[in-house]
């Protein structure tokens, strides 16, 4: 299968998860409001006389967002499991690249939009000056979401086919997010704090190294996933 | 590599669930232009036997040959609710590599949908589904057929639409396998029938009345 | 021989090999306890050691053969490898739990806390998580082919991902990066506590060995029951 062709199944993948997501937006609202909850919380879950807004702040943005994008993963492969949808998938001369490559790319935007809305929330509620740095933080946001969304892809469409996929996702997924996770909140704090950029590259090609090496593993691994 | 005579070939097929075989050691060429219509009780092995035709499912031993797209009507519409159903057409059709809209909707007016081509097809009654199930199976232009169940949910002018679509196919030399129970209406477009006893297919012969292929799979299904 | 008659001569290995290693670790205990001198600034507490040190490896053992026997399963698609790849992971379940209960036990009377966010100790939850992960993932299909192929994808996946937990806690830890060596210095250890403690990582090698062969032939048996069973009904 030439890559042209992979290209237009990722697209034409990609289209279709984020138009039924458009007509249906239960997953989008839900993941969006569960965000802001968790945002809330998070505020009130410490002594404010102890732990200033700023020292809370990027560990409470990075939990809201594993959080929130693990509700929304859960969705990407629910949705081919009604009606065996993936069967048809299956039965077209779509490659395993393409169909992951799709959903790869429906999710980000998914997430992505979900993190775009409630980034500007955090910054509010946690009073964050991240306007002049506000470029850096998204290419953290971009590189961990990236990495997340891979492995969260390739583990959604195996406990999709189990009976408890809600409760096995977490259980699979989390520790996948520890490194990104811990990368992305140092990242965040050391950006808040506006230090120095050499303070960052450390931290930044560790995250850089997780997202390449798991993307391309979840990439070559879905092909044994989506066999019968 | 010449032009092989068959659309289908499988050769020595078998397929198992944990340890239990499903689909025995069956072989089978499939004509151009010819029709096999499996005929066997339930658990005999016939959806199985066409998931594995199809390449949905991996077989355990043996291996198909196809000529050319599949084409594919199964037990789920393999579908998308909440999108309508020329949104489900144009999307499998993307991937086949074959989205012009003249001829979504020239198989959406062939199986009756035109007018309801815009609706979502969480809507649909059953017997649409199956109606924009077979366009979508007939979208990629196939030249294998395989068909579980075709006639399920369907009334009496829509089996003939079905019937008189498969005749076509049939005319342009596309290869069929059909599993279904409703012999009356499909014996009319099968040319061999393949009688599925626990798996194995008994016999592979020419197809006759309804009644014969009663008679003769009773007579299979008593000597296992 | 058959299947059955092979398995049932791999379970009397495997249980002659653990009578052995269970002897083995009496005797490095008599070693420990008796011969070995008592460590100046941890006292008698140090002793746990020559287990903790010793079951962290075979539990770290544990993990390395399944990953790399899922990896061997998805390249060859042979069912041996999956299954070796499942017992070591049920072994190695053990061991991490052994590992997890005799660390704090060490840790409190010589650093004076339970537990502590090093990179080790963190590595190693994560291993028992993750083998606990890999287990209900493997108890959620009834199919074996698909079981095997679903938890393979997992332990190849959690093979990758432990390095750089470690590196990701060891980092945490000393905030400035730099470059990491999977084992940071470590006080080197007077000759005759290191034999013992080689000689405990000896037996608990044998011991994982042990446990794998039984639980491997535990695993065949119940196999070709369910096989009999299947054909008795068809």
């Amino acid at each position: 299968m030439s890559s042209y062709q992979t290209l237009r199944v990722t697209l034409a993948v990609a289209a279709k998860d984020l138009l039924v997501e458009q007509r249906t937006k239960t997953a989008f609202f839900s993941s969006l409001v569960f965000a802001i909850l968790v945002l809330t919380i998070l505020y009130f879950a410490r002594d404010a006389t102890a732990v200033s807004d700023l020292d809370l702040a990027p560990g409470a943005l990075w939990v809201t967002f594993s959080f929130a994008g693990m509700l929304g993963l859960n969705r990407a492969f629910l949705l081919e499991r009604e009606n065996r949808a993936m069967d048809g998938l299956r039965l077209s001369p779509a490659s395993a690249t393409g169909i992951f490559l799709g959903k790869v790319l429906g999710n980000m935007v998914f997430v992505g939009v979900v993190e775009l809305v409630s980034l500007p929330l955090f910054i509010l509620f946690y009073d964050v000056p991240i306007w002049r740095q506000v470029g850096l933080l998204l290419l953290v946001i971009f590189l961990a979401t990236t990495g997340f969304v891979a492995v969260g892809t390739l583990f959604s469409a195996i406990v999709v086919r189990t009976r408890y996929s809600e409760v096995m996702l977490p259980v699979l997924l989390l520790p996948f997010l520890f490194p990104p996770i811990v990368a992305a909140v140092q990242l965040t704090r050391r950006i808040v704090a506006e230090r120095p950029f050499d303070e960052l590259t450390g931290w930044l090609s560790m995250l850089a190294a997780f997202v390449i090496i798991f993307f391309f593993l979840s990439l070559l691994l879905f092909e044994a996933i989506l066999e019968e | 590599m010449p032009q092989p005579d068959s659309t289908l070939t499988l050769h020595g097929v078998s397929r198992r669930f944990g340890y239990r075989w499903a689909v025995r050691d069956v072989s089978l060429e499939v004509a151009h232009g010819e029709a096999v219509l499996l005929v066997g009780g339930n658990g005999a092995g016939k959806t199985t036997l066409l998931r594995v035709v199809s390449g949905l499912l991996r077989a355990s031993k043996g291996r198909v040959e196809r000529q050319g797209a599949v084409g594919m009507v199964a037990h789920h519409i393999m579908m998308y609710e909440a999108l309508t159903a020329r949104e489900n057409l144009r999307f499998f059709g993307r991937l086949h590599g074959r989205s012009d809209g003249t001829r979504i909707d020239a198989l959406l007016d062939r199986m009756g949908l035109l007018h309801v081509g815009d609706e979502r097809i969480g809507t649909f009654s059953r017997g649409m589904l199956q109606r924009l199930a077979i366009a979508r199976a007939l979208l990629p232009e196939p030249r294998v057929l395989l068909l579980d169940e075709p006639l399920t949910g369907l009334d009496d002018s829509a089996s003939h639409t079905v019937i008189d679509v498969l005749a076509e196919l049939k005319q342009s030399g596309a290869g069929m396998m059909i599993a279904s129970h409703q012999l009356v209406e499909l014996v009319g477009s099968a040319d061999r029938v393949g009688y599925m006893v626990s798996g194995r297919m008994a016999a592979l012969e020419p197809c006759g009345d309804a009644g014969q292929v009663v008679q003769r799979y009773r007579e299979l299904a008593a000597g296992e | 021989m058959t299947r059955r008659e092979r398995a049932i001569r791999s379970a009397r290995r495997g249980s002659v090999i653990t009578a052995v290693a269970l002897l083995g670790l009496v005797g490095v205990y008599i070693r420990a306890l008796v011969y070995t001198p008592v460590e100046r600034l941890q006292g008698l507490a140090q002793k746990i050691f020559y287990v903790h040190a010793p079951v962290a490896w075979a539990a770290l053992l544990a993990f390395a053969v399944t990953g790399l026997l899922s990896l061997l399963y998805l390249i060859t698609r042979d069912r041996k490898f999956d299954m070796v790849a499942s017992s070591s992971a049920e072994v190695g379940v053990v061991f991490s739990i052994a590992m997890l209960t005799t660390g704090p036990l060490w840790g409190k009377p010589v650093w004076g806390t339970w537990w502590t966010w090093d990179a080790r100790l963190t590595s190693t939850l994560f291993i028992f998580l993750l083998f606990v992960g890999y287990m209900v993932l493997r108890s959620a299909f009834n199919d074996f082919e698909i079981r095997a192929r679903f938890s393979a994808v997992l332990g190849v996946m959690a093979l990758v991902l432990v390095p750089f937990i470690h590196i990701t806690v060891y980092w945490f830890r000393t905030l400035h990066p730099e470059p990491v060596l999977l084992k940071p210095d470590r006080p080197s250890l007077p000759g005759v506590m290191l034999t013992t403690l080689l000689i405990s990582v000896a037996v608990f090698t044998a011991l994982y060995i042990g446990f794998l062969m039984q639980s491997h032939a535990l695993m065949v048996l119940r196999d070709i029951r369910e096989e009999e069973t299947v054909d008795a009904n068809a």
